[in-house]
Protein backbone atom coordinates (compact mmCIF):
# COMPACT_ATOMS: atom_id res chain seq x y z
CA UNK A 1 0.00 0.00 0.00
CA UNK A 2 1.61 3.37 -1.04
CA UNK A 3 2.21 5.60 1.46
CA UNK A 4 -0.47 8.31 0.27
CA UNK A 5 -2.84 5.84 1.22
CA UNK A 6 -1.68 5.30 4.57
CA UNK A 7 -1.49 9.07 5.30
CA UNK A 8 -5.04 9.38 3.57
CA UNK A 9 -6.46 6.89 6.19
CA UNK A 10 -4.34 8.81 9.10
CA UNK A 11 -6.38 12.04 8.21
CA UNK A 12 -10.00 9.61 7.82
CA UNK A 13 -9.30 9.00 12.21
CA UNK A 14 -9.35 12.59 12.68
CA UNK A 15 -12.38 14.37 13.67
CA UNK A 16 -11.87 17.08 11.79
CA UNK A 17 -9.73 17.80 8.68
CA UNK A 18 -6.45 19.70 10.02
CA UNK A 19 -5.41 23.39 8.75
CA UNK A 20 -2.77 22.38 6.81
CA UNK A 21 -2.53 18.91 4.31
CA UNK A 22 -1.18 16.19 5.81
CA UNK A 23 2.27 14.82 4.22
CA UNK A 24 4.69 12.04 5.07
CA UNK A 25 6.80 14.46 6.87
CA UNK A 26 3.75 15.39 9.55
CA UNK A 27 4.74 15.69 12.83
CA UNK A 28 1.43 13.87 13.63
CA UNK A 29 1.91 14.62 17.73
CA UNK A 30 1.73 17.87 17.21
CA UNK A 31 -1.83 17.88 15.40
CA UNK A 32 -4.03 19.45 18.24
CA UNK A 33 -6.91 16.49 17.03
CA UNK A 34 -4.61 13.85 17.85
CA UNK A 35 -6.07 12.59 20.90
CA UNK A 36 -7.03 9.10 22.77
CA UNK A 37 -10.25 8.97 20.28
CA UNK A 38 -8.02 9.59 17.37
CA UNK A 39 -5.31 6.99 18.57
CA UNK A 40 -8.15 4.24 19.15
CA UNK A 41 -9.83 4.54 15.83
CA UNK A 42 -6.49 5.12 14.20
CA UNK A 43 -4.74 1.55 15.18
CA UNK A 44 -8.05 -0.11 14.59
CA UNK A 45 -8.14 1.12 10.86
CA UNK A 46 -4.43 -0.33 10.62
CA UNK A 47 -4.89 -3.22 12.32
CA UNK A 48 -8.00 -4.02 10.18
CA UNK A 49 -6.28 -2.88 7.01
CA UNK A 50 -2.65 -4.19 7.41
CA UNK A 51 -3.07 -6.97 10.21
CA UNK A 52 -0.54 -4.63 12.33
CA UNK A 53 -1.20 -3.85 16.11
CA UNK A 54 0.44 -0.38 16.42
CA UNK A 55 1.19 0.01 20.02
CA UNK A 56 1.96 2.57 22.89
CA UNK A 57 5.63 2.08 21.87
CA UNK A 58 5.44 2.35 18.41
CA UNK A 59 3.84 5.77 18.79
CA UNK A 60 6.19 7.08 21.34
CA UNK A 61 9.01 6.30 18.82
CA UNK A 62 7.99 7.95 15.62
CA UNK A 63 7.43 11.63 14.94
CA UNK A 64 6.30 11.95 11.50
CA UNK A 65 3.42 9.58 9.67
CA UNK A 66 6.50 8.23 7.51
CA UNK A 67 8.15 6.83 10.69
CA UNK A 68 4.66 5.31 11.38
CA UNK A 69 4.53 4.03 7.92
CA UNK A 70 7.66 2.06 8.17
CA UNK A 71 6.67 0.43 11.39
CA UNK A 72 3.65 -1.10 9.66
CA UNK A 73 5.54 -2.22 6.60
CA UNK A 74 8.02 -4.02 8.33
CA UNK A 75 5.54 -5.99 10.45
CA UNK A 76 3.07 -6.63 7.61
CA UNK B 1 -5.90 -22.96 30.85
CA UNK B 2 -6.99 -25.92 28.79
CA UNK B 3 -10.96 -26.15 27.82
CA UNK B 4 -13.33 -27.73 29.60
CA UNK B 5 -16.63 -28.67 29.28
CA UNK B 6 -19.70 -30.29 31.44
CA UNK B 7 -23.04 -31.36 31.70
CA UNK B 8 -24.99 -31.21 34.43
CA UNK B 9 -25.07 -28.07 35.82
CA UNK B 10 -27.56 -24.76 35.10
CA UNK B 11 -28.17 -21.13 35.24
CA UNK B 12 -31.93 -21.00 37.41
CA UNK B 13 -32.37 -17.30 38.10
CA UNK B 14 -30.37 -14.12 38.11
CA UNK B 15 -30.76 -10.62 39.31
CA UNK B 16 -28.65 -7.67 38.79
CA UNK B 17 -28.83 -4.95 40.98
CA UNK B 18 -27.93 -1.57 40.08
CA UNK B 19 -27.84 1.70 42.70
CA UNK B 20 -30.62 4.33 41.92
CA UNK B 21 -28.26 7.07 41.20
CA UNK B 22 -27.57 8.08 37.01
CA UNK B 23 -25.30 10.24 36.23
CA UNK B 24 -25.27 11.10 32.43
CA UNK B 25 -21.45 12.46 30.89
CA UNK B 26 -24.08 15.41 29.23
CA UNK B 27 -24.41 16.95 32.89
CA UNK B 28 -20.52 16.85 33.36
CA UNK B 29 -19.47 19.72 31.37
CA UNK B 30 -17.43 20.53 34.10
CA UNK B 31 -14.81 17.39 34.04
CA UNK B 32 -14.71 18.46 30.00
CA UNK B 33 -13.20 22.01 30.65
CA UNK B 34 -17.16 23.06 28.87
CA UNK B 35 -15.73 21.43 25.79
CA UNK B 36 -19.41 20.07 23.97
CA UNK B 37 -17.91 18.97 21.12
CA UNK B 38 -15.55 16.60 22.84
CA UNK B 39 -18.49 15.53 25.02
CA UNK B 40 -20.38 14.49 21.96
CA UNK B 41 -17.58 12.68 20.15
CA UNK B 42 -17.25 10.61 22.95
CA UNK B 43 -21.29 9.62 22.76
CA UNK B 44 -21.12 9.35 19.68
CA UNK B 45 -17.80 7.10 19.25
CA UNK B 46 -17.58 5.37 22.52
CA UNK B 47 -21.03 5.22 23.17
CA UNK B 48 -20.75 7.41 26.35
CA UNK B 49 -24.17 7.92 27.72
CA UNK B 50 -25.04 7.12 31.54
CA UNK B 51 -24.22 5.29 33.89
CA UNK B 52 -25.59 4.73 37.48
CA UNK B 53 -23.21 4.69 40.46
CA UNK B 54 -23.51 4.15 44.57
CA UNK B 55 -23.42 6.96 47.15
CA UNK B 56 -20.64 6.66 49.46
CA UNK B 57 -22.24 4.59 52.27
CA UNK B 58 -23.41 1.91 49.57
CA UNK B 59 -21.04 -0.71 48.52
CA UNK B 60 -20.76 -3.86 46.27
CA UNK B 61 -22.07 -6.33 49.28
CA UNK B 62 -25.31 -4.18 49.75
CA UNK B 63 -26.02 -4.33 45.93
CA UNK B 64 -25.28 -8.18 45.91
CA UNK B 65 -27.52 -8.69 48.54
CA UNK B 66 -30.22 -6.81 47.73
CA UNK B 67 -29.67 -9.04 44.31
CA UNK B 68 -29.58 -12.68 46.33
CA UNK B 69 -32.64 -11.44 48.89
CA UNK B 70 -34.89 -10.94 45.25
CA UNK B 71 -33.53 -14.69 43.78
CA UNK B 72 -34.31 -15.91 47.23
CA UNK B 73 -37.82 -14.50 47.25
CA UNK B 74 -38.93 -14.96 43.30
CA UNK B 75 -37.68 -18.28 43.45
CA UNK B 76 -38.06 -22.43 45.18
CA UNK B 77 -34.32 -21.61 46.32
CA UNK B 78 -33.98 -21.73 50.06
CA UNK B 79 -31.38 -20.46 51.92
CA UNK B 80 -30.87 -23.92 53.54
CA UNK B 81 -30.35 -25.02 50.41
CA UNK B 82 -27.34 -23.62 49.38
CA UNK B 83 -24.11 -25.53 49.78
CA UNK B 84 -21.47 -22.84 49.09
CA UNK B 85 -21.55 -18.66 48.04
CA UNK B 86 -18.83 -17.61 45.80
CA UNK B 87 -18.36 -13.62 45.28
CA UNK B 88 -16.08 -12.28 42.68
CA UNK B 89 -15.37 -8.54 43.22
CA UNK B 90 -12.46 -6.26 43.37
CA UNK B 91 -14.09 -3.61 45.37
CA UNK B 92 -15.00 -5.77 49.03
CA UNK B 93 -16.37 -4.08 51.90
CA UNK B 94 -13.23 -5.17 54.10
CA UNK B 95 -9.63 -6.11 53.22
CA UNK B 96 -10.38 -9.19 55.22
CA UNK B 97 -13.01 -11.09 56.17
CA UNK B 98 -13.87 -11.73 52.17
CA UNK B 99 -17.24 -10.48 51.11
CA UNK B 100 -18.45 -13.74 50.41
CA UNK B 101 -18.39 -14.41 54.63
CA UNK B 102 -19.92 -11.15 55.45
CA UNK B 103 -22.56 -12.23 52.99
CA UNK B 104 -23.04 -15.69 54.86
CA UNK B 105 -23.82 -14.29 57.73
CA UNK B 106 -26.36 -11.17 56.52
CA UNK B 107 -28.08 -13.74 54.29
CA UNK B 108 -28.20 -16.45 57.20
CA UNK B 109 -27.05 -19.22 55.13
CA UNK B 110 -26.15 -22.32 57.00
CA UNK B 111 -22.64 -22.93 58.58
CA UNK B 112 -21.91 -25.79 56.43
CA UNK B 113 -22.02 -23.67 53.34
CA UNK B 114 -18.13 -22.86 51.70
CA UNK B 115 -17.63 -19.52 50.89
CA UNK B 116 -14.96 -17.48 49.81
CA UNK B 117 -14.18 -14.73 47.00
CA UNK B 118 -12.08 -14.42 43.50
CA UNK B 119 -10.04 -10.96 43.10
CA UNK B 120 -11.12 -10.79 39.64
CA UNK B 121 -12.99 -7.89 37.32
CA UNK B 122 -14.68 -7.85 34.02
CA UNK B 123 -13.28 -11.69 33.58
CA UNK B 124 -15.01 -12.84 36.85
CA UNK B 125 -18.37 -13.38 35.56
CA UNK B 126 -16.93 -15.76 33.92
CA UNK B 127 -14.72 -17.51 36.20
CA UNK B 128 -17.51 -17.36 39.02
CA UNK B 129 -19.82 -19.67 36.86
CA UNK B 130 -16.52 -21.76 35.65
CA UNK B 131 -16.22 -22.21 39.92
CA UNK B 132 -19.79 -23.12 40.34
CA UNK B 133 -20.37 -25.61 37.69
CA UNK B 134 -17.08 -27.43 38.44
CA UNK B 135 -18.16 -27.71 42.15
CA UNK B 136 -21.32 -29.35 40.76
CA UNK B 137 -19.91 -31.17 38.24
CA UNK B 138 -17.70 -32.78 41.52
CA UNK B 139 -20.65 -34.15 43.36
CA UNK B 140 -19.82 -31.34 45.96
CA UNK B 141 -22.84 -29.11 45.54
CA UNK B 142 -26.31 -28.65 44.29
CA UNK B 143 -26.98 -25.37 45.09
CA UNK B 144 -24.22 -22.36 44.38
CA UNK B 145 -25.11 -18.68 45.31
CA UNK B 146 -22.67 -16.77 42.60
CA UNK B 147 -22.73 -13.47 43.60
CA UNK B 148 -20.85 -10.88 40.94
CA UNK B 149 -20.20 -7.03 41.49
CA UNK B 150 -18.33 -3.75 41.68
CA UNK B 151 -18.35 -0.04 42.56
CA UNK B 152 -15.45 1.03 40.76
CA UNK B 153 -16.91 4.49 40.87
CA UNK B 154 -15.67 4.95 44.06
CA UNK B 155 -11.84 3.72 43.06
CA UNK B 156 -11.98 6.19 40.17
CA UNK B 157 -10.66 9.99 40.68
CA UNK B 158 -13.88 11.72 39.67
CA UNK B 159 -11.83 14.71 37.78
CA UNK B 160 -10.08 11.94 35.37
CA UNK B 161 -11.38 11.85 31.85
CA UNK B 162 -9.72 8.34 31.03
CA UNK B 163 -11.72 6.46 33.69
CA UNK B 164 -14.53 8.36 35.76
CA UNK B 165 -16.80 8.76 33.01
CA UNK B 166 -16.78 4.74 31.82
CA UNK B 167 -17.68 2.82 35.07
CA UNK B 168 -20.75 2.46 36.69
CA UNK B 169 -21.80 0.14 39.67
CA UNK B 170 -23.56 -2.85 40.02
CA UNK B 171 -24.14 -6.00 41.77
CA UNK B 172 -25.36 -9.56 40.49
CA UNK B 173 -26.38 -12.66 42.19
CA UNK B 174 -26.83 -16.28 40.15
CA UNK B 175 -28.38 -19.45 40.96
CA UNK B 176 -26.77 -22.42 39.43
CA UNK B 177 -28.08 -25.85 40.50
CA UNK B 178 -27.39 -29.77 39.26
CA UNK B 179 -29.90 -30.03 36.19
CA UNK B 180 -31.93 -32.63 36.31
CA UNK B 181 -31.37 -33.14 32.34
CA UNK B 182 -28.14 -32.70 30.18
CA UNK B 183 -27.32 -29.34 29.64
CA UNK B 184 -23.94 -29.20 27.89
CA UNK B 185 -21.20 -26.26 28.69
CA UNK B 186 -17.82 -25.35 27.43
CA UNK B 187 -15.64 -23.26 28.86
CA UNK B 188 -11.73 -21.57 27.96
CA UNK B 189 -9.99 -19.41 30.47
CA UNK B 190 -6.62 -17.28 30.06
CA UNK B 191 -4.73 -14.47 31.63
CA UNK B 192 -1.35 -12.24 30.56
CA UNK B 193 0.17 -11.27 34.11
CA UNK B 194 2.70 -9.19 31.86
CA UNK B 195 -0.25 -6.41 31.56
CA UNK B 196 -1.06 -6.04 35.41
CA UNK B 197 -0.44 -2.74 34.84
CA UNK B 198 -2.40 -1.67 32.22
CA UNK B 199 -5.16 -1.60 34.73
CA UNK B 200 -4.38 -0.85 38.57
CA UNK B 201 -5.01 0.68 41.44
CA UNK B 202 -0.90 1.30 42.04
CA UNK B 203 -0.92 2.13 45.94
CA UNK B 204 -3.04 0.99 48.87
CA UNK B 205 -2.64 -2.36 48.76
CA UNK B 206 0.89 -3.68 50.62
CA UNK B 207 3.45 -3.52 47.93
CA UNK B 208 3.15 0.13 48.51
CA UNK B 209 0.63 0.67 51.61
CA UNK B 210 -1.68 3.99 51.86
CA UNK B 211 0.15 7.32 52.31
CA UNK B 212 0.21 10.94 52.11
CA UNK B 213 2.32 10.58 49.36
CA UNK B 214 0.09 8.09 47.62
CA UNK B 215 -2.91 10.52 48.13
CA UNK B 216 -1.44 13.30 46.93
CA UNK B 217 -3.32 14.31 43.62
CA UNK B 218 -0.99 13.99 40.21
CA UNK B 219 -2.32 15.72 37.15
CA UNK B 220 -1.45 14.34 33.95
CA UNK B 221 -0.07 16.09 30.69
CA UNK B 222 -4.07 16.09 29.68
CA UNK B 223 -5.38 17.48 32.46
CA UNK B 224 -6.45 14.62 34.25
CA UNK B 225 -6.30 14.27 37.70
CA UNK B 226 -5.76 11.13 39.68
CA UNK B 227 -3.73 9.77 42.55
CA UNK B 228 -1.73 6.67 43.59
CA UNK B 229 -5.02 5.40 45.00
CA UNK B 230 -6.89 5.65 41.73
CA UNK B 231 -7.79 3.04 39.00
CA UNK B 232 -4.94 3.95 36.31
CA UNK B 233 -5.81 3.04 32.77
CA UNK B 234 -3.90 2.43 29.72
CA UNK B 235 -6.83 2.90 27.28
CA UNK B 236 -4.93 1.89 24.61
CA UNK B 237 -3.39 -0.82 25.51
CA UNK B 238 -6.60 -2.35 26.57
CA UNK B 239 -7.64 -1.82 23.47
CA UNK B 240 -5.11 -3.29 21.50
CA UNK B 241 -5.86 -6.55 24.28
CA UNK B 242 -9.55 -6.55 23.66
CA UNK B 243 -9.24 -6.78 19.77
CA UNK B 244 -6.18 -8.61 19.57
CA UNK B 245 -7.32 -11.41 22.31
CA UNK B 246 -10.58 -11.26 22.53
CA UNK B 247 -11.72 -13.01 19.15
CA UNK B 248 -9.47 -15.33 19.25
CA UNK B 249 -10.56 -16.55 22.21
CA UNK B 250 -13.93 -16.80 20.86
CA UNK B 251 -12.34 -18.49 17.97
CA UNK B 252 -10.99 -21.23 20.06
CA UNK B 253 -13.42 -22.01 22.39
CA UNK B 254 -16.30 -22.62 19.43
CA UNK B 255 -13.51 -24.71 17.55
CA UNK B 256 -13.09 -27.00 21.03
CA UNK B 257 -17.05 -27.19 21.58
CA UNK B 258 -17.33 -28.06 17.78
CA UNK B 259 -20.39 -25.48 17.39
CA UNK B 260 -20.63 -23.33 14.66
CA UNK B 261 -20.77 -19.46 15.00
CA UNK B 262 -24.48 -19.52 13.60
CA UNK B 263 -25.55 -22.03 16.05
CA UNK B 264 -24.72 -19.47 19.02
CA UNK B 265 -27.97 -17.00 19.82
CA UNK B 266 -26.38 -14.66 21.33
CA UNK B 267 -23.13 -13.81 22.31
CA UNK B 268 -22.74 -12.02 25.58
CA UNK B 269 -19.13 -9.67 26.00
CA UNK B 270 -18.82 -7.69 29.02
CA UNK B 271 -20.08 -4.42 28.50
CA UNK B 272 -16.93 -2.55 28.29
CA UNK B 273 -17.84 0.04 25.60
CA UNK B 274 -19.99 0.20 22.48
CA UNK B 275 -17.06 0.54 20.46
CA UNK B 276 -14.74 -1.77 21.83
CA UNK B 277 -18.02 -4.55 21.68
CA UNK B 278 -19.06 -3.65 17.77
CA UNK B 279 -15.58 -3.85 17.42
CA UNK B 280 -15.41 -7.32 18.56
CA UNK B 281 -18.51 -8.62 16.63
CA UNK B 282 -17.24 -7.29 13.61
CA UNK B 283 -14.22 -8.93 13.65
CA UNK B 284 -15.64 -12.46 14.11
CA UNK B 285 -18.26 -11.06 11.29
CA UNK B 286 -21.06 -11.36 14.11
CA UNK B 287 -24.40 -9.57 13.22
CA UNK B 288 -24.96 -6.76 15.54
CA UNK B 289 -28.45 -8.28 16.30
CA UNK B 290 -26.70 -11.17 18.28
CA UNK B 291 -24.59 -9.02 20.65
CA UNK B 292 -26.14 -7.12 23.45
CA UNK B 293 -24.56 -3.82 23.88
CA UNK B 294 -27.13 -1.60 25.39
CA UNK B 295 -26.43 -2.29 29.05
CA UNK B 296 -23.08 -0.25 29.06
CA UNK B 297 -25.14 3.25 27.55
CA UNK B 298 -27.20 2.52 30.15
CA UNK B 299 -25.53 1.84 33.21
CA UNK B 300 -21.53 2.32 32.13
CA UNK B 301 -19.11 -0.07 32.24
CA UNK B 302 -19.84 -2.37 35.43
CA UNK B 303 -16.79 -4.71 35.64
CA UNK B 304 -17.76 -8.42 37.13
CA UNK B 305 -21.55 -7.38 36.88
CA UNK B 306 -21.87 -6.41 33.67
CA UNK B 307 -22.13 -9.53 31.55
CA UNK B 308 -25.20 -10.60 34.70
CA UNK B 309 -27.24 -7.09 33.56
CA UNK B 310 -26.70 -7.72 30.20
CA UNK B 311 -28.34 -11.00 30.40
CA UNK B 312 -31.23 -9.96 32.71
CA UNK B 313 -31.46 -6.45 30.64
CA UNK B 314 -31.80 -7.22 26.97
CA UNK B 315 -32.32 -11.35 27.06
CA UNK B 316 -35.12 -11.72 30.33
CA UNK B 317 -37.71 -13.07 28.03
CA UNK B 318 -35.51 -15.02 25.90
CA UNK B 319 -33.93 -17.14 28.89
CA UNK B 320 -37.35 -17.59 30.73
CA UNK B 321 -38.60 -19.56 27.48
CA UNK B 322 -38.94 -22.98 27.97
CA UNK B 323 -37.00 -23.42 24.73
CA UNK B 324 -32.77 -23.36 24.91
CA UNK B 325 -31.23 -21.13 24.40
CA UNK B 326 -27.20 -20.93 23.54
CA UNK B 327 -25.45 -18.03 24.80
CA UNK B 328 -21.34 -17.50 24.42
CA UNK B 329 -20.11 -15.33 27.59
CA UNK B 330 -17.03 -13.70 27.09
CA UNK B 331 -15.02 -11.46 29.83
CA UNK B 332 -11.86 -9.80 29.72
CA UNK B 333 -10.06 -6.85 31.40
CA UNK B 334 -8.12 -6.23 34.13
CA UNK B 335 -5.34 -8.75 35.24
CA UNK B 336 -5.43 -9.01 32.18
CA UNK B 337 -7.62 -11.83 32.25
CA UNK B 338 -10.21 -13.29 30.18
CA UNK B 339 -12.64 -16.18 30.50
CA UNK B 340 -15.33 -17.22 28.00
CA UNK B 341 -18.19 -20.20 28.12
CA UNK B 342 -20.72 -21.35 26.39
CA UNK B 343 -23.74 -22.24 28.03
CA UNK B 344 -27.65 -23.28 27.53
CA UNK B 345 -29.79 -21.39 29.22
CA UNK B 346 -33.95 -22.24 29.57
CA UNK B 347 -36.84 -22.21 31.84
CA UNK B 348 -35.05 -19.86 33.92
CA UNK B 349 -37.19 -18.33 36.55
CA UNK B 350 -36.24 -14.63 36.93
CA UNK B 351 -33.63 -12.51 34.86
CA UNK B 352 -34.34 -8.95 35.93
CA UNK B 353 -32.64 -5.85 37.07
CA UNK B 354 -33.82 -4.02 40.28
CA UNK B 355 -33.09 -0.85 41.44
CA UNK B 356 -31.22 -0.43 45.04
CA UNK B 357 -33.29 1.49 47.42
Amino acid sequence: MPIETFVKKFSECLEEPPSDPLSPATVFKKLPMWDSLAILTFTDTIDMDYGVLLKKADYDSSETLEDLFKIVITRA
Amino acid sequence: MANCSFKKSQIRGLVTCVPSKEKRIDDELDLFDGNTKQIARLKKTIGLDRRRVVCNDETTADLCESAARRLFSETDLAESSVDALIFVTQTPDYSQPCNAAVLHGRLGLEKSVAAFDVNLGCSGYVYGLWLSYMMIESGSCQNILLLAGDTISRVVHPKDRTVAPLFGDGGSATWITRSGEESVSWFNLGTDGLGYDKLIIPAGGFRAPSSSKSKAEITDQEGNVRTAESLHMDGAEIFNFSISEEPSAVRELLDFAKIDQEEIDYFVFHQANRYILKNIAKRLKIPDSKVPMQTVERFGNQSSASIPSAICGELSPILKDANKTKLFLSGFGVGLSWGSAIIEASNVKICEIIEYK
